[in-house]
């Protein structure tokens, strides 16, 4: 337990897959992510909600991609080399989906300082603070723990 | 099908064995003196017990027993098969289903009414007692002085006496004496038989247990003597047979768990499965040679590998999809039981027939197929057949028919449900749609119109209402199942004589040929069992805005929607947009799109829930060059497009 | 060598379980899925041991027993059969047909290879 801090520290086990969308950093839990793809061809899927309005063949496999920008009111940004897609496979509603995120840059995996996040603070960022399991610390950034299954449910029929 | 499941593996055998019950009891209530049907119901009865026992369900397993207890004396000839007695095993066998279903609970009090019927069924008291099973494991004291000698026919019955001697050295035999004093000589002797007796002594630590299980097999026919040496009290004493089954708790399994989808293939089907892709690994390795052999390809040799390939992946793609497919007949069985049922409660004699059995169709056609068959076999039952007496009164024979068939032709099954009833009676139907609203009194109506309008949502023939019709399904949900199937429904009735509904269901719902088109930047795939035709979108129509969406083809006019709106596409328009033209049943809508690219067979990938419900698509698919393409869901294209011409027909009004 | 045996049963999920059980234990397992069918398998290939069920269709346990004992190639391998409790007698008819043990049904995986080692010695 942090004793400078007043809000609750809580504990996050295990290697975190760190990337970038605009200027912030975001870290995810490295055994959901499957694979790391280069942007491949986007299919757009008309009349979708804009958080997940495409999809991408992954191995065969027809996958909903994903754009945490919407989710975190980011700026978008165009397609570069550095864009990657990162597959996932989450337990969404008790449902196991195979679902990829858009990243600006993929950083590395790693342990986030301390192994733990502090829970976001409820006034003070532009977020919805139940979309965010943590903020933890990676060097001198702060590093956004997105609670996935929950951004993700929220789009789920 | 999981292959290390057998709780999965035994549910499905269960259910299986429970239809098979059910048919033979519905052949045995025709036909109460047959000894072949008494047998095959003891012996499901018998199986499901043992099975269930082995597996963990054991209030079926007690429930079963009690079932076969009662039923064993009509199989010894000791209480006679009746319709009564079918009857209550019919419930019985219900009940068995449910018990298998771990997420209802058992109703004890149904299944002890059941047993008392049954027990009265059968006229006496059958109760079986079981003998207790001896419980002796009192440790012999001190040294134990074992003498047996082997039935001579033990080695024919495959028990190796060296065997025994290994398991009795294990328990720490000493002293072991071979008796040959009953050896007869050379020219009697018979090989196979066994002549020598033993005795040893074992350790005070050795209990009757461990000494019966190691004859337990051949103890009723062998000598066995046991002295206890000190204290000597008792004299020898011959170990009475106990049976040494004790039951097994059941496996760990977990009740909340849903079971897992499976599939019974045929295991050549797996076989020819494994040769393909036995010879795709041969192909791979090649294709890898070729790839390994650097400067200059060998053309010739890359091309036979990609065809090889080709022919492998259309061979598997071919043999897997076989292996989805299930027959119809397990379908069918179960509405033996349904009409069974429906005859006594409306109280028409009813003979029930099918036919085509053996014809396979798609495990998701089959099950989805299920309720609108109970509901067209129920509309048979309730409304097309007559009572005995007014067929009677008609000339006809007292007993109706009611008939399912399966056919396959090309790439589709044609199901049809017959029976030889009054038939419809169109100007019952035209005077309820009239009445309804439907259809305009003066409406000139082909006949083959007048029947389709009993699919029209709501509409409902039955003049009284019993309680079989009309239970929540109508013939407009029927349609839209079949639809929802990419099949059609075709009607024929003749008054007087019967109705027959063909429902034409695809082989497969996994594949599909679908004609690709462009709108914007997008790929679309449209299934081409609804395409009608294509056309050129007239200059006139091409400008879009307000003017109205409606094209005269032929005299006729069709709706269509602009894809390029609906999909809000900020692509330039191609100079000359197409119509293509999609329908089901009468209902068809132009779709105006940007180019056609061509037709292709698409396995059809199911959306996720992120785009399951937006409806507008029915699937997505993986096109040649990796790329995925939406499948647009036709009928509710269709379904929106008839809201469309609502709207502007009730504007064209005002 | 691994021993072989030959499962007889109708039940597929018992034959799965004898296979699991003695696969298990080292044992290599053919199945049949019926009398005649189990007969033809022996007719064809020695087997170290077989583990019948009784009540199959188009041939029982029983007769399948006899069959096999009057046979050259498996006339005195080992053969257990599988019952349940209420087969009254039927101990003594599966014996007197050539039986060389029985199992109780329900067993667990461990009885069937306790009475495999029995009766294979191994």
């Amino acid at each position: 337990m942090n004793a400078t801090s007043f809000r609750t520290a809580k504990a996050i086990e295990g290697r975190m897959l760190t990337f970038d969308i605009g200027s912030e950093a975001f870290a995810i839990r490295a055994d959901c992510v499957r694979e790391i793809l280069e942007v491949p061809h986007v299919t757009h899927v008309p009349g979708a909600p804009a958080f997940v309005n495409a999809l991408i063949n992954v191995r065969g496999t027809v996958a909903p991609l994903t754009d945490l920008r919407i989710a975190f009111s980011l700026d978008s940004a165009k397609h570069n080399e550095d864009t990657r897609v990162i597959v996932i496979e989450e337990l969404i509603h008790e449902t196991r989906e195979t679902i990829a995120i858009l990243a600006d840059k993929v950083n590395d995996v790693c342990e986030l300082d301390g192994g733990q996040v502090e829970q976001a603070p409820a006034i003070g960022t532009r977020w919805r603070p139940e979309l965010i399991e943590g903020i933890g610390r990676k060097g001198d950034r702060f590093v956004i723990v997105p609670d996935i299954a929950r951004i993700m449910g929220e789009y789920v029929s | 099908m999981s292959g290390s499941d057998p709780v999965a593996a035994f549910r499905v055998e269960a259910f299986e064995l429970l239809d098979q019950i059910e048919n033979d009891l519905l052949d045995l209530g025709q036909d109460l003196g047959n000894r072949a049907l008494v047998d095959a119901v003891f012996r499901g009865l018998h199986t499901l017990k043992g099975s269930g026992s082995m597996f963990g369900f054991d209030a079926l397993a007690s429930f079963t027993h009690h079932c076969e207890t009662a039923f064993d004396r009509v199989r010894k000839g000791q209480a006679r098969a009746t319709a009564a007695l079918v009857g209550v095993i019919l419930s019985a066998r219900d009940q068995m289903r449910a018990l298998l279903d771990e997420t209802i609970a058992p109703d004890e009090a149904a299944q002890a009414a059941i047993l008392a019927a049954l027990q009265a069924a059968v006229a006496d008291d059958g109760a079986a007692t079981t003998a207790p099973a001896a419980d002796a494991a009192n440790v012999i004291e001190d040294a134990t002085r074992l003498t047996f000698r082997l039935a001579p026919s033990a080695m024919a019955n495959g028990n190796n006496p060296l065997n025994l001697l290994g398991e009795l050295r294990e328990l720490g035999a000493t002293k072991v004496c071979a008796d040959l004093s009953r050896l007869p000589p050379l020219d009697q002797l018979v090989p196979g038989e066994c002549h020598i007796g033993w005795t040893m002594l074992l350790p005070a630590s050795v209990t009757r247990d461990d000494i019966e299980d190691v004859f337990m097999f051949v103890m009723d026919d062998m000598e066995l003597t046991l002295e206890e040496l000190e204290p000597a009290s008792a004299a020898s004493e011959i170990i009475a047979v106990a049976e040494t089954g004790t039951a097994a708790p059941s496996q760990a399994r977990t009740p909340s768990a849903p079971a897992a989808e499976s599939v019974r293939v045929p295991a050549e089907r797996l076989d020819e499965l494994m040769n393909r892709v036995g010879e795709l690994v041969i192909a791979q390795s090649r294709l890898a040679q070729i790839a390994a052999q650097g400067g200059t390809i060998n053309e010739i040799a890359l091309r036979a590998v990609s065809e090889d390939i080709e022919r492998l992946s259309s061979e598997l793609r071919d043999t897997t999809m076989v292996l989805r497919m299930m027959q119809v007949g397990g379908l069918f069985g179960r509405f033996r039981r349904l009409v069974h049922d429906l005859a006594q409660e409306t109280g028409k004699s009813i003979e029930f027939s099918t036919e085509g059995e053996t014809t396979e169709v798609d495990k998701t056609v089959i099950e989805r197929l299920a309720d609108p068959m109970v509901h067209l076999i129920r509309n048979s039952c309730d409304h097309g057949l007559e009572t005995a007496e007014q067929r009677i009164a008609n000339g006809k024979a007292g007993t109706g028919q009611i008939m399912i068939t399966a056919t396959q032709t090309g790439g589709e099954v044609i199901i049809t449900v017959a029976d030889d009833g009054r038939g419809i009676n169109r100007d019952a139907v035209r005077a309820k749609a009239e009445a309804q609203g439907l259809i305009a009194p003066d409406a000139v109506l082909a006949d083959q119109d007048v029947l389709q309008l009993i699919f029209h949502p709501g509409f409902s023939t039955a003049a009284q209402v019993t309680n079989l019709s009309g239970r929540g399904v109508g013939m407009d949900v029927v349609k839209k199942t079949i639809e929802g199937l990419r099949g059609t429904i075709r009607m024929t009735s003749v008054e007087g004589q019967g109705t027959r509904i063909m429902l034409h269901l695809p082989l497969t719902l996994a594949i599909v040929e679908c004609m690709l088109v462009r709108v914007g930047s997008g790929c679309y795939a449209i299934p081409l069992s609804a395409v009608e035709e294509c056309l050129e979108l007239p200059a006139s129509e091409a400008a879009g805005g307000k003017s109205r969406s409606f094209l005269d083809v032929r005299g006729e006019l069709i709706p269509f929607l602009r894809m390029r709106e609906a999909f809000a596409t900020d692509w330039p328009a191609e100079l000359h947009q197409k119509i293509v033209i999609v329908g089901a049943g009468d209902t068809r809508v132009g779709l105006v799109i940007d180019q056609i690219i061509g037709n292709a067979q698409t396995v059809i990938k199911p959306l996720s829930r992120f785009h399951a419900g937006l409806g507008t698509f029915s699937g997505a698919t993986i096109l040649g060059d990796g790329t995925v393409a939406l499948i647009l869901d036709v009928g509710n294209l269709l379904a929106s497009a008839q809201r469309q011409s609502a709207t502007r027909a009730v504007g064209e009004a005002a | 060598m691994t021993a072989s045996i030959l499962a007889v049963d109708d039940s597929p999920s018992l034959r799965m379980a004898v296979r699991i059980a003695l696969s298990g234990a080292g044992y290599s397992v053919t199945e049949a899925g019926d009398g005649v069918e189990g007969l033809s398998k022996s007719n064809a290939a020695a087997f170290d041991m077989i583990v019948t069920d009784l009540n199959m269709p188009n041939m029982d346990g029983l007769t399948m027993i006899r069959e096999i004992r009057r046979s050259s190639s498996n006339a005195s391998v080992p053969i257990v059969f599988l019952t349940t409790e209420s087969d009254d007698g039927i101990k003594q008819q599966a014996k007197a047909a050539g039986a060389t043990g029985w199992l109780v049904k329900p067993f667990e995986p461990d009885q069937l290879v306790r009475v495999a080692r029995k009766v294979l010695g191994r």
